[in-house]
């Protein structure tokens, strides 16, 4: 909640930001006047905007996902890693307990 | 159950090689009623031989059939839906069909590696037991990198009770897979059965060791879960059976030295086992059967 609100006002002050550059711009190419730097609060809110975005946006990340050999080991179960479905034996006494739609029953 | 999540756990079960054939089946059939095959694009063929498997092993041959005429449909002349054609017919048919269908694949193509090991598959199913464990051996030979291989030789030898040989096609596995805590867990309880506790005792602490490796927490206030509940049983056992008499702990066929503080091993492993099962461990979650455990760990 936080990062997203901090993000939210990083991008809103970057923008306002860049309307004042634009301005400032704009107004020395109307009155023909050499290119002057920026003014300095423009600077200013500039940088604020980055540090609130660089905490919004570390805020705002989702959770670190477990990445580890051991984290992944425990997910997984002795009869899978015991699978052995290449030599495993197909044919069970399964085919004596279902109802076989369209194959002879057994008698 | 909507057709995408059905998909995402038969994916999931592809992945993670678990059988489950029954949920398989289930969920497999109502996305083939719901026709969600169609819009699968290329995975509806891993999917089709999945639900073909489940459907033998369920025994509804029927559905089995629908998906391996599919199959034979997309794919005629391929090594693998023969492979499957086989397994249909290991299901009908009496073994010695299989076996001679299998033999005239392996003469067309003696490199077909899924062929080979239907052929020992079934030879184990009918009870020749000694062709089972040459052939197998024969093709451990030809193909060592197989780790399912060493599985089957190590299970055909264990239930033989030739726990020594089981221990040896078990450290081959160890030796393809030597990251995996579960396989070491096995050697160890085939090395304990085998009577050699030395060196069980040494693969059950390295399965602690690659299980319970959280470096988070202190082991103190971490509680032991899964298989590192079993290996610190197996901890315990091999204590106190090394404890009570003191000639195992020197004759090991492995030469495996002695453990040195296995007094202080017993004790850890008592208190590991009574966190485990303790409420303080988990939050509200009392195992069952904790004071049977606890009445077994404290009895010398």
């Amino acid at each position: 909640m936080l990062g997203k609100a901090l993000l939210l006002s990083a991008t809103l002050l970057l923008l306002h930001a860049a309307c004042m550059t634009y301005d400032h711009v704009s107004h020395l190419k109307a009155l023909v006047q050499p290119e002057a730097p920026v003014p300095l609060n423009t600077l200013y809110e500039s940088i604020l905007a980055l540090v609130l975005g660089i905490l919004g946006a570390s805020m705002n990340s989702p959770a670190l996902k477990d990445i580890t050999w051991a984290s992944e080991m425990k997910k997984r179960t002795i009869d899978d890693m015991d699978a052995r479905s290449g030599l495993a034996s197909y044919v069970s006494r399964g085919k004596l307990f279902h109802d076989q739609r369209g194959a002879s029953r057994p008698t | 159950m909507s057709v995408h999540s059905a998909l995402e756990e038969l994916a999931k079960y592809r992945v993670q090689n678990r059988r489950a054939s029954q949920e398989v089946f289930e969920k497999g059939t109502s996305v083939l009623q719901k026709n969600g095959h169609s819009k699968m694009g290329d995975e509806v063929w891993d999917f089709l031989e999945q639900l073909a498997l489940a459907a033998i092993d369920v025994g509804r041959l029927d559905v089995a059939d629908q998906c391996l005429r599919r199959l034979s449909d997309k794919f005629p002349q391929s090594p693998r839906v023969d492979c499957l054609a086989g397994i249909r017919l290991e299901a009908s048919e009496p073994p010695e069909t299989a076996l001679k269908y299998y033999s005239e694949l392996l003469e067309a193509d003696p490199t077909n590696v899924a062929v080979w090991k239907r052929r020992i598959s079934v030879l184990r199913r009918m009870g020749q037991t000694e062709e089972a464990i040459s052939e197998l051996s024969q093709y451990l030979d030809t193909f060592y990198t197989d780790i399912e291989g060493w599985l089957e030789l190590a299970d055909i030898y264990a239930r033989c009770n030739q726990y020594d040989y089981s221990l040896q096609a078990l450290s081959h596995t160890l030796l393809l897979a030597p990251q995996n805590p579960v396989y070491v867990l096995q050697s160890a309880e085939t090395a304990y059965t085998a009577g050699d506790l030395p060196l069980s005792l040494k693969m059950f602490l390295m399965v602690v060791d690659m299980t319970d490796g959280d470096e988070t927490e202190f082991l103190a206030e971490s509680t032991p879960l899964g298989i590192t509940v079993r290996a610190w049983y197996g901890v315990k056992l091999c204590a106190r059976r090394m404890s009570e008499n003191p000639r195992v702990v020197t004759a090991s066929a492995s030469d495996a030295s002695p453990p040195k503080h296995l007094g202080l091993l017993d004790e850890l492993a008592t208190e590991r086992l009574r966190v485990a099962y303790s409420s303080a461990g988990q939050k509200g979650d009392i195992a069952q059967g904790r004071g049977i455990v606890f009445s077994w760990v404290a009895s010398p």
